[in-house]
């Protein structure tokens, strides 16, 4: 089956007229996208148009939700991600994510990046691991010397980037970014968006912002979001408007809503 | 701005004066709370004066000696050690109750059945002790009668585990809720499954609260007597050192039996020996309650709260 | 990669005495299945069925021990770790055979030697040698235990194997995004176990349910009743008289004295706590509320009859007897009036700063917004609270047990002595009224169980209901 084979492209995702409803409400309507191995393609738009939503189909945490389902299909390597053969728990070891507020597991930062190896079966000594991911986030020197020491007692960048290593400790193949700097100051949002660039030919990334201008300085490619009033239930749902190379989007878009947010016009 | 008479401050002065209707209030406040520490002081206060002859007296020879109609010989060793045993047995079935709460918190759905068993639950904690005396009469101690002996310390145990099941289903769920979802979101994310994630972070963070419930569950536990009157656990009984199986299935008794049996003697001679079993009980009721806190103030401040 | 300066040290998971003292359950069950299985060999080979006691277990303790040394020994120098920890020496080193052999029969020692010792020898005294040892061992350096520091041994996650990278398997279709069977296997089964604890009490209710009842019926039906026996003034098993009315005017003198106590102090300590204390004040009262909680039922009834009635109640009422409805009645508000302050508490502190703000915007003072506005708006849980004191009151046993009385004849006075159901329920449980075993006599204990079952059962419910129907949406 075409479906269940992997296929040869450049893309990672592919999404086909995703919908995704909450009970019978319908947050997200005909998203079709793709996402390319190993660029950072960033989802911009107004609060409240789908863009977390569409996010956690990529991993499917959106199954953690009781009522939430899908219709349409999201692809992953050519293969169905909601394939009934295909496990989220597996799904998760590839494909990772960063949240909104840092929330390290309240235990020592070795601890916390060796969770994700040790869960999905890693045996042996997982120092070098450790070391490994926490020096590709950047924290290494500040905390080589207290590994122990509980994950809790750093700033918010630190924790964030923290919950970055962790992610990349399991080694995946992509990194989902569920606004990640939108609680933590300016510097810190900075050394995040460098980490981003460094980090960017090992893991395609998905980041969803609200900041414009952080997804102009960072993606290769960004999707911008609406949310669209629904006639006949007076519900909002959120569509995809366009996506296109970054440069594109920011200076030429093809579509008057996206230039009527970019320029400030609403949002 | 519309012109206002010009504020007269002698007349603000005065309203605060007049507030009495605030100030009987606070008075009757007090009242009640000086009356409330007063009860508890009175308890203590009443029971240390009773016991302090006998526990001056005596009090390594009243720890260890077993009863006796001769009260300058009396003792609550076989008290105490009933207490222990059932506390240990009681302390035995607290998984369950721990995972129970564990499966109503993060296991089950919205349904019909869960809402059932909550409701169960609930009323459950609220249903009398002496009830609950009953049930082990008539399930443990005479339908079960081949494993557990009869009325006997098993049977006590289990009817008083029973008892305390629905309070430690409750704090356990509380402390189990308390936990932030994006603890769980986290560990979802790395790709853990999810007994792992509720077993390597959500138990965890929830155990400062468990252990707290759970030890306060055992002192609950140890200071009931209307069960066991009920049991038949005995007054008093005089028996040897017993081997392993005697120990479990014989005649026990406990603590708050003796303390029942020595205040409802009429002969005055005895108060001091009830007296002295409540400071007994007393002790170990508060170095639970103790542990409780002094646990959860460790757990709390390692999990950074 | 960069070579480091000074060599790292090794990051090792060094283990504090209880994470490794409870080493699996399997391990124990596993002893105690030996130690049987020896006495019935015992018994089968040479008769000898004497004791299941302390000698099995010190033949098993060997065998068990013995098993343990060598499995361990050979297995981690053969076969690498089994549980993915593995012995090494402090240096990080994989250690000896010998050395682990020393170190599993150490630990064995603890584990299993002492409870054995325990059972032969005083149990206190072991219990108290238990505790300090475990108080010193868990002060000592790195919190090693006791078999770790006898064999200088430690133990860590992985040995030699250093993993540096973390392997992703290919990916070629949907199957290979498929969940490994034993993680799989391990959480259906972690849902099963929980789904049983959680019916545990399901079971239970119906247990309770049907074991009273059943009785309770059986009592209605026995040829001896017929429903004039419990109207007959007073309440003497003994002598065929059931009459509820007795144990109804008891219990519900008991339980309105003890209310006329805990509502009026419980309320004034809620109203104190949310609306006036200062949090220095609420954290010294506080905990003594709480600590009245937490005195046994058993105590409160001694305190009634040494205290409440030779020295309270003497004042007041000179030709009062020790045991009388009063002093039980007052004993069981002391013990309700922590329940009633928590509740009360709990609702007042739950309504939302802003209303108070909004009447003292208006001019209100304290007292005006304590009883206009806070009393209101938590009036469904106070009602609650109200009704769970009730509920508490009314089952009750011990305090009425030993301080009413009891002796069963109707009485309105509650100068007087009386009796309630609990304290009926009690009396014909011990055997007091001298009629264990069946019976219709001790049938009429599963009748008043099943009587105070539903009474309480529907105060609960209806508190619930209160609080569900009335409570004030903020």
């Amino acid at each position: 089956m075409a479906d269940a084979e992997m296929t040869d492209t450049p893309d990672v995702f592919n999404v086909r007229d995703l919908n995704v409803y909450y009970g019978d409400l319908r947050a997200v309507s005909d998203v079709n996208l793709d996402v390319r191995e190993r660029q950072i393609t960033a989802f911009i738009g107004p609060s409240g148009c789908g863009k977390s939503t569409v996010l956690r189909c990529f991993n499917r945490m959106n199954d953690l939700i009781d009522i939430a389902r899908i219709e349409g299909s999201v692809k992953y390597h050519g293969i169905d991600l909601y394939d009934s053969q295909v496990d989220p728990v597996a799904v998760r070891r590839r494909i990772g994510m960063v949240f909104q507020k840092p929330n390290p597991f309240p235990k020592s930062i070795y601890d916390n990046v060796a969770f994700g190896p040790k869960v999905a079966g890693q045996k042996g000594n997982l120092d070098e691991v450790v070391e490994d991911s926490l020096r590709s986030a950047g924290l290494w020197e500040e905390v080589k010397d207290r590994l122990s020491s509980s994950a809790l007692g750093m700033s918010g960048g630190q924790q964030q980037r923290l919950c970055i290593a962790r992610a990349i400790a399991v080694n995946p193949d992509v990194l989902l970014m569920d606004e990640p700097c939108s609680s933590l100051d300016p510097i810190a949002t900075g050394r995040i968006e460098e980490l981003m660039k460094e980090i960017q030919n090992k893991y395609t990334i998905v980041i969803v912002t609200h900041n414009m201008q952080q997804a102009a300085r960072v993606s290769d490619r960004t999707a911008f979001f609406t949310a669209e009033l629904d006639e006949s239930t007076g519900q909002r749902r959120g569509k995809l408007v366009e996506l296109d190379e970054t440069g594109t989007i920011f200076s030429n878009p093809s579509d008057e809503r996206t230039e009527a947010y970019i320029t400030g016009r609403f949002g | 701005m519309a012109a206002s008479s010009p504020v007269d401050l002698d007349q603000l002065r005065a309203r605060r004066g007049a507030d009495v209707r605030g100030q009987i209030f606070l008075i009757l406040l007090l009242l009640s709370v000086a009356l409330a520490i007063a009860m508890v002081g009175a308890v203590f206060y009443d029971v240390i004066v009773q016991a302090w002859g006998i526990l001056s007296d005596r009090l390594w020879d009243f720890l260890a000696s077993p009863s006796s109609s001769d009260p300058e010989k009396a003792g609550v060793a076989q008290g105490i050690r009933g207490s222990l045993l059932i506390a240990l047995i009681v302390m035995a079935t607290f998984p369950i109750g721990v995972a129970g709460a564990v499966y109503l918190e993060e296991y089950a759905e919205d349904t019909w059945v869960t809402r059932l068993i909550q409701v169960t639950v609930r009323n459950l904690a609220g249903v009398p002790s002496i009830v609950y005396g009953l049930l082990g009469l008539a399930v443990f101690v005479q339908g079960l009668r081949g494993i557990t002996g009869g009325s006997s310390v098993i049977a006590a145990g289990i009817t008083l585990a029973v008892l305390v099941l629905p309070v430690v289903v409750i704090t356990s769920s509380e402390a189990v809720r308390a936990v932030p979802g994006s603890l769980r979101d986290g560990a979802y994310g790395l790709g853990a499954t999810q007994w792992e994630v509720i077993r390597s972070q959500v138990i965890p963070a929830a155990l400062p609260g468990i252990l707290t419930g759970t030890v306060l569950a055992v002192a609950r536990a140890m200071g009931e007597a209307a069960p066991l009157l009920v049991i038949g656990a005995a007054g008093f009984y005089t028996t040897g050192n017993n081997d392993f199986l005697e120990q479990f299935q014989g005649a026990f008794t406990a603590l708050p039996m003796n303390i029942a049996n020595f205040a409802r003697e009429p002969a005055q001679t005895w108060r001091g020996h009830a007296a002295g079993a409540s400071v007994v009980l007393l002790v170990m009721v508060f170095f639970l309650n103790l542990v409780a806190i002094i646990a959860r103030a460790r757990i709390s401040k390692k999990l950074g709260r | 990669m960069i070579a480091p300066d000074v060599a790292p040290a090794p990051v090792v998971t060094v283990p504090a005495l209880s994470s490794r003292a409870s080493a699996g359950l399997l391990e124990p069950v596993a002893f105690l299945v030996v130690a049987m299985g020896i006495a019935l060999v015992e018994y089968f080979v040479a008769g000898l069925f004497a004791d299941f006691g302390p000698s099995n277990f010190w033949l098993a303790f060997v065998v068990m021990a013995g098993w343990n040394a060598w499995h361990f020994a050979g297995a981690q120098t053969a076969l690498g770790s089994l549980t993915g920890h593995y012995i090494a020496t402090t240096d990080g080193q994989p250690a000896s055979v010998l050395t682990i052999a020393v170190r599993q029969l150490a630990r064995f020692g603890v584990l299993y030697a002492l409870p054995i010792m325990v059972l032969d020898f005083n149990f206190l005294t072991a219990l108290l040698v238990w505790l300090v040892v475990g108080a010193v061992v868990s002060r000592m350096p790195g919190s090693r235990a006791p078999w770790d520091l006898l064999a200088n041994t430690i133990v860590v996650d992985g040995l030699g194997k250093r993993a540096t990278t973390v392997e992703l398997p290919p990916l070629h279709s949907a199957a290979d995004l498929r969940l490994a069977p034993a993680r799989a296997r391990e959480n259906r089964r972690a849902a099963r176990l929980m789904l049983t604890a959680g019916s545990a009490s399901v079971v239970v209710s119906v247990l309770i349910v049907w074991s009273i009842f059943t009785e309770a019926w059986a009592f209605v039906s026995d040829s001896e009743f017929e429903w004039g026996i419990l109207s007959q003034r007073g309440w003497f098993p003994r002598s065929g008289q059931f009459d509820l009315s007795t144990l109804f005017v008891g219990t519900l003198w008991v339980t309105g004295i003890a209310m006329l106590v805990a509502g009026p102090v419980g309320l004034g300590v809620a109203f104190y706590l949310s609306e006036y204390a200062t949090p220095k004040v609420r954290r010294i009262v506080k905990p003594l509320i709480e600590t009245l909680a937490s005195i046994p039922s058993v105590v409160i009834g001694l305190f009634a009859i040494s205290f409440i009635s030779p020295k309270v109640l003497t004042l007041f009422i000179s030709d009062i007897g020790i045991f009388s409805i009063l002093a039980a009645g007052i004993g069981v508000g002391v013990l309700t009036v922590p329940i009633v302050a928590s509740i009360s508490e709990d609702a007042m502190r739950a309504v939302p700063m802003e209303l108070r703000e909004a009447s003292y915007g208006l001019g209100g003072r304290k007292v005006t917004t304590a009883l206009r506005v806070v009393f209101p708006a938590a009036l469904s849980g106070i009602s609650a609270a109200a009704i769970v004191g009730v509920s508490r009151a009314v089952g009750e046993t011990m305090v009425v047990f030993i301080a009413a009385g009891g002796n069963g004849v109707f009485n309105t006075d509650p100068v007087e002595q009386g009796q309630t159901i609990t304290a009926a329920m009690a009396s014909l449980g011990a055997g007091t009224d001298q009629i264990a075993g069946s019976g219709i006599a001790f049938q009429s204990l599963y009748f008043l169980g099943a009587l105070l079952f539903v009474m309480t059962m529907l105060l609960n419910i209806l508190s619930d209901l209160i609080v569900r129907r009335f409570r004030q949406v903020y």
